[in-house]
């Protein structure tokens, strides 16, 4: 009894020990293991159930939209659906093809499931002990993670040794590896405000630098603009879904896969949704904060208010990526492309340099800035109240966009016609010629060159 | 190049459309719209006014048109309940696939303080399998006995199911009632 209530007090968090009275006996692998076990457990079980009511709601966001009802008949309004759903893939045949490359096949799909799992260890998904951890790299760790699960999609196309998943694999490969670039660029205009790469630092620095905390969307709408688009991309959601379009294609690159194994891909899709979303939200909009969170003053509450508006953002974010999927139609793959290469890239890009402008002219005039709109504050440079802000937020929305819009229309106008503007304008020309050439010429001639 | 420059004439209007997307928000809020119709509208499957348009059929009642025509039935007096039919056999003479068979017998009935010699109903059968249901019988019906009614569940486990007596078209089948 005595060695449980030990263990007990080993892993509990502050508040729990504080309600006891006693004296945590401080150990290492407390610490360091047995808490952050516990909160593993705690947030892959979540995650989990998470990406199986993501389909439900998928489903029932997809069937309200299209005056559907969506499942029924699974529990009071279907919600044990995702429950009997798992239960069919875990029961169901695991096909393995007789000509696969079978140990790459049976490791593909953990690659990429895993990939996604493991970024949400630095995720920040509350304040305090909420957090697992807080690694000074968080951001980097993430984006180097997540692009590990593009390997899983290439392998799983290559090992299955079928046409159909090689082409899909290859579709999607190239689509993720193109959005991932855009996505990279468009955190860094974030990042130079924050001037951190850890999560949970980031989240500081908004409460310090935007107005009452809401977040670095404010001085950067062509961040998350890019942002928001890469990541549709990168998680292959519409109008971005080419890899699987169900539509027009067989399937994607898991083709020749089969109950648990293709559940694990789909599991791996829809938690690099939550990634992503996680993400943005760290990023662009705050984090698990929210104004008026500052006014609560028991830390236990607080911990517990943060991950709930953190668990909000996320939610808001997932449901616009369903409505996108179920309102806009999908690109083409060269519009795709195009989008990606052309437009999110050296808009990325664009605004880095952009913002890296507008930074070293509002720093302080002791440190070479021209408009001095920004002073020291507990070791770090932040805005100006009102005036700083003000300034960013009006350079990022009125300069910074139209800017790079009117550059980037210019030029890709240009490379539309290098590529196949003139050329079909001369093809509807020729074809006008012809048209006309006939209406010319008499019925009778018509006739006789057809018999011809 | 006329068909180039056409193409190529942009006003400031499209410029703008273009440049804040105003195209694409509003398709988006064309589905907000009806997702947010669908959670508080109060259902009413079948209704093409509702966000929701499906009904749920075997829980819900199905909505069929006013003019549809489906399962037969023999109409009661509802002063008496007696039959209404007069065993005249109109109907089966106007039936184009002969699907209606009438069978009656002459017998003194009491009607009153007199006693007259009349033709009563004693069986009917209808053929639902042959049946096209095209109210030709109905129309032809003097007293209003016989009627196509809206019910469209007419589907039996054998052949033999199809043939409606006369128990079956006065008093109508038993059909399972589904729980919600």
């Amino acid at each position: 009894m005595q060695l449980l209530l030990t263990t007990l007090l080993l892993v509990a968090p502050d508040w729990v020990v504080s309600l006891t009275r006693e004296r945590r006996p401080n150990l290492f692998w407390a610490e360091y293991i047995v808490w952050p076990l516990i909160q593993i457990v705690i947030v892959i079980f979540i995650v989990l159930t998470l990406v199986a009511y993501l389909t439900y709601l998928e489903r029932k966001v997809s069937a309200f939209i299209q005056a559907r009802l969506g499942p029924m008949r699974v529990g009071p309004w279907g919600l044990l659906q995702p429950l009997a759903d798992g239960i069919k893939l875990l029961l169901k045949e695991d096909i393995v093809p007789i000509k696969a490359d079978r140990a790459v096949f049976l490791i593909a799909p953990v690659i990429s499931v895993v990939a996604a799992l493991v970024v949400l260890s630095v995720i920040p998904w509350g304040a305090g002990w909420a957090t697992i951890a807080n690694v000074n790299i968080g951001l980097l760790f993430v984006l180097a993670v997540s692009s590990v699960g593009v390997l899983g999609l290439v392998l799983a196309g290559w090992s299955s040794n079928s046409k159909y998943s090689l082409l899909g694999a290859l579709r999607s490969s190239a689509q993720m590896v193109s959005y991932e670039i855009g996505m990279g660029l468009s955190i860094i205009g974030a990042l130079m405000f924050a001037r951190t790469l850890s999560m949970s630092g980031i989240i500081d620095a908004q409460q310090t630098d935007t107005l009452w905390g809401l977040g670095y969307f404010l001085y950067q709408p062509l961040g998350v603009l890019v942002y928001l688009t890469s990541a549709l991309g990168e998680t292959n959601r519409a109008p971005f879904d080419l890899p699987e379009a169900e539509s027009e294609l067989v399937a994607g690159y898991h083709t020749e896969y089969s109950g648990f194994r293709w559940a694990l891909f789909f599991m791996a899709e829809y938690a690099s949704m939550i990634v992503t979303a996680a993400v943005a939200v760290t990023v662009f909009f705050g984090g698990w904060y929210f104004p008026g969170l500052g006014l609560v003053k028991n830390p236990t509450l607080y911990v517990f208010l943060s991950v709930v508006i953190y668990a909000l953002k996320i939610a808001a974010l997932l449901y616009a990526y369903m409505w996108f999927r179920w309102t806009w139609p999908r690109y083409r793959y060269d519009q795709l492309m195009e989008l990606g290469w052309k437009w999110m890239i050296p808009a990325g890009l664009a605004n880095i340099v952009l913002t890296g402008v507008w930074y070293v002219l509002a720093l302080p005039k002791a440190q070479g800035g021209v408009f001095g709109l920004m002073h020291e504050e507990k070791g770090r440079l932040i805005p100006t109240k009102f005036s700083g802000i003000a300034y960013f937020v009006v350079t990022g929305l009125f300069v910074t966009i139209p800017i790079v819009w009117g550059l980037l229309a210019n030029i890709n106008r240009r490379s539309r016609d290098f590529n196949l503007h003139e050329q079909r304008q001369l093809q509807m020309q020729l074809r006008r010629e012809r048209l006309e050439k006939m209406l010319q010429q008499p019925a009778s001639s018509q006739a006789t060159e057809g018999v011809q | 190049m006329t068909a180039a420059k056409s193409s190529s004439k942009r006003t400031i209007g499209y410029l703008i459309r273009r440049l804040l997307l105003i195209d694409l928000f509003k398709g988006l809020m064309v589905t907000f719209k009806y997702n947010a119709r669908a959670l508080y509208e109060k259902r009413d499957g079948g209704n093409p006014n509702q966000a929701i348009y499906t009904e749920q059929y075997p829980l819900e009642p199905a909505r069929v048109s006013e003019r549809f025509r489906g399962a037969p039935r023999l109409n009661l007096d509802p002063e008496n309940g007696t039959t209404l039919c007069i065993a005249c056999d109109l109907c089966a003479l106007a039936c184009p696939v002969d699907c209606i068979e009438v069978g009656s017998i002459r017998r003194e009935v009491r009607e009153g303080e007199k006693v007259n010699k009349k033709k009563v109903l004693t069986t009917f059968i209808y053929d639902t399998s042959r049946c096209m249901f095209c109210n030709l019988c109905v129309e032809a019906c003097p007293t209003d006995c016989l009627e196509l009614t809206q019910s469209f569940e007419l589907a039996v486990y054998h052949r033999a199911g199809f043939r409606w007596d006369r128990e079956m078209l006065e008093k109508g089948i038993n059909y399972v009632k589904y729980k919600k």
